[in-house]
């Protein structure tokens, strides 16, 4: 960038900047923006890839720890084409929610594991943000464990606690 | 073109007679409900992240799985919007006018006619049915299959639970007494005739199974086997016909103290299921979302 243009630049930044104080924060359109491409793209999947059927209802949930295991109560709270999910309890109190989703429509939900550096039973592991911790099986399934309250760790140890190897056959 | 998920959530109302009526049930499932009808700040409270881009990813994908219709997400808004009598009536809002903090049910009041217990008693039954209905489209579980329904109903948070009190109090206690269940049963086993006419019934029989003869059974089968969950909510909450009353009467103002009157006024007034109802729903598909991603 020239001398001239960072000067142009920083000029328009400045302008931009007074001007923004002067006037209200404008609320974020992120939203919007996102419900106007979504209305412009074709009503199916947008990052599905053609010719893949997904796994139908009621395949992924024998796959999930079974009722008690480590001392959690399971409870089955979504079964759809190509998701599966359900939460634990312990004492009554929901401690962490898990999924098996089948993300072969889903080209970036997969393509985050190649910066993975931990494994599972040969399976990419990593976290999410704060609260996730998600292994990729047969570079098909994502496997998550969901909870405020539990450590990656405590979260790895609830993965592992699937049928991962089921799953991955 | 169909609604965004965002669209759809934040066009609820943060104050009106239905926001009131729901704060007045509070205290039967205390701390539950938290009125969200801000896209992003739902996100949130899904999933606990902090990060922008994640929440960002989320969202659009909420958003991404709402919009396909083959999901059932848009067909569960409808028939949550279907179940409440407000939706008909769309100027009810309009004629609960805020008077301080508290809404005035009166000029409304006069033009209510309470319903006959038997219509009211189907009306409650087919309520029911409509979050089973709702409920399957929403989660994937077969329209048939009472029994998981009527285990995630033991389970209940939030939103949900909210719902499920306002219908308890509001379509069944206050109306048709401490024997709803018995008087609902009851009903459902009269004249088909009277279901097959019934609005609710209209709305949700194309997701149920069979014939007429096996809906009806279908319907009776989710009230016997809520039943006993049902009772100890009453029970274990105290929900009574005076309780409820005057818990609502701190909220809005009523000029009548005729229980079913004040019923069918609350029933005409208000849209629980549907306010509620697109909550759960929305909170669902984030869920799946943050799943996904």
């Amino acid at each position: 960038m020239s001398p001239r243009r960072i000067l142009v630049t920083a000029f328009l930044l400045c302008a931009a900047l007074a001007s923004g104080c002067k006037k209200e924060e404008p609320k974020s359109t992120r939203w919007e923006d996102a419900a106007a491409a979504l209305a412009s793209a074709p009503a199916v999947d947008a990052d599905a890839a053609p010719g893949v059927a997904l796994s139908p209802a009621g395949t992924l949930n024998k796959f999930f720890p079974k009722d008690g295991e480590g001392g959690y109560k399971r409870v089955f709270t979504a079964d759809k084409e190509g998701y599966a999910e359900a939460k634990l309890q312990k004492d009554g109190k929901e401690v962490a929610v898990v999924s098996i989703s089948d993300a072969e429509r889903l080209a970036y939900a997969k393509a985050k594991f190649e910066g993975a550096t931990e494994k599972l039973d040969g399976s990419p592991l990593m976290t999410v943000g704060k609260n996730q911790s998600t292994v990729l099986v047969k570079n098909r399934f994502q496997v998550k464990v969901s909870s405020p309250t539990l450590e990656h760790e405590a979260r790895k140890a609830i993965l592992s606690t699937f049928d991962l190897k089921g799953l991955g056959t | 073109m169909t609604e965004s998920l965002h669209a759809v959530l934040e066009a609820l109302p943060q104050s009106s007679l239905t926001t009131h009526v729901l704060g007045a049930l509070d205290y039967i499932v205390p701390g539950e409900w938290r009125n969200i009808t801000v896209f992003e700040e739902l996100v949130k409270d899904v999933t606990g992240e902090t990060d922008d881009a994640l929440i960002q990813q989320v969202g659009e994908r909420a958003m991404q799985l709402y919009a396909d219709e083959s999901n059932g997400y848009q067909r569960a808004v409808s028939v949550y919007r279907g179940i409440d009598s407000a939706s008909t009536v769309a100027g009810a809002a309009a004629m609960a006018n805020l008077a301080g903090q508290r809404f005035e049910l009166l000029s409304f009041l006069t033009d209510v006619t309470p319903k006959p217990d038997t219509t009211q008693a189907i009306d409650a039954g087919l309520k029911l049915a409509g979050e089973l209905v709702a409920f399957a489209l929403t989660n994937g579980i077969p329209g048939d299959s009472v029994g998981d329904f009527v285990s995630a109903l033991a389970n209940y948070g939030k939103e949900e639970k909210m719902r499920l009190a306002a219908w308890l109090a509001i379509d069944c206690v206050l109306p048709l007494g401490p024997d709803f269940l018995q008087k609902i049963l009851e009903a459902l086993d009269g004249p088909l005739e009277d279901i097959e006419n019934n609005r609710v019934f209209k709305l949700v029989s194309e997701h149920l199974p069979g014939g007429l003869g096996e809906q009806r059974d279908t319907i009776k089968r989710n009230v016997e086997e809520s039943r006993g969950h049902l009772e100890s909510m009453v029970a274990d909450h105290g929900i009574t016909q005076e309780g409820v009353m005057e818990k609502v009467k701190e909220y809005v103002a009523i000029a009548d103290d005729k229980l079913d009157v004040v019923a069918a006024a609350l029933d005409l007034g208000t849209n629980t299921f549907e306010h509620t109802g697109i909550q759960t729903v929305a909170r669902r598909v984030v869920q799946r979302a943050y799943g996904e991603i």
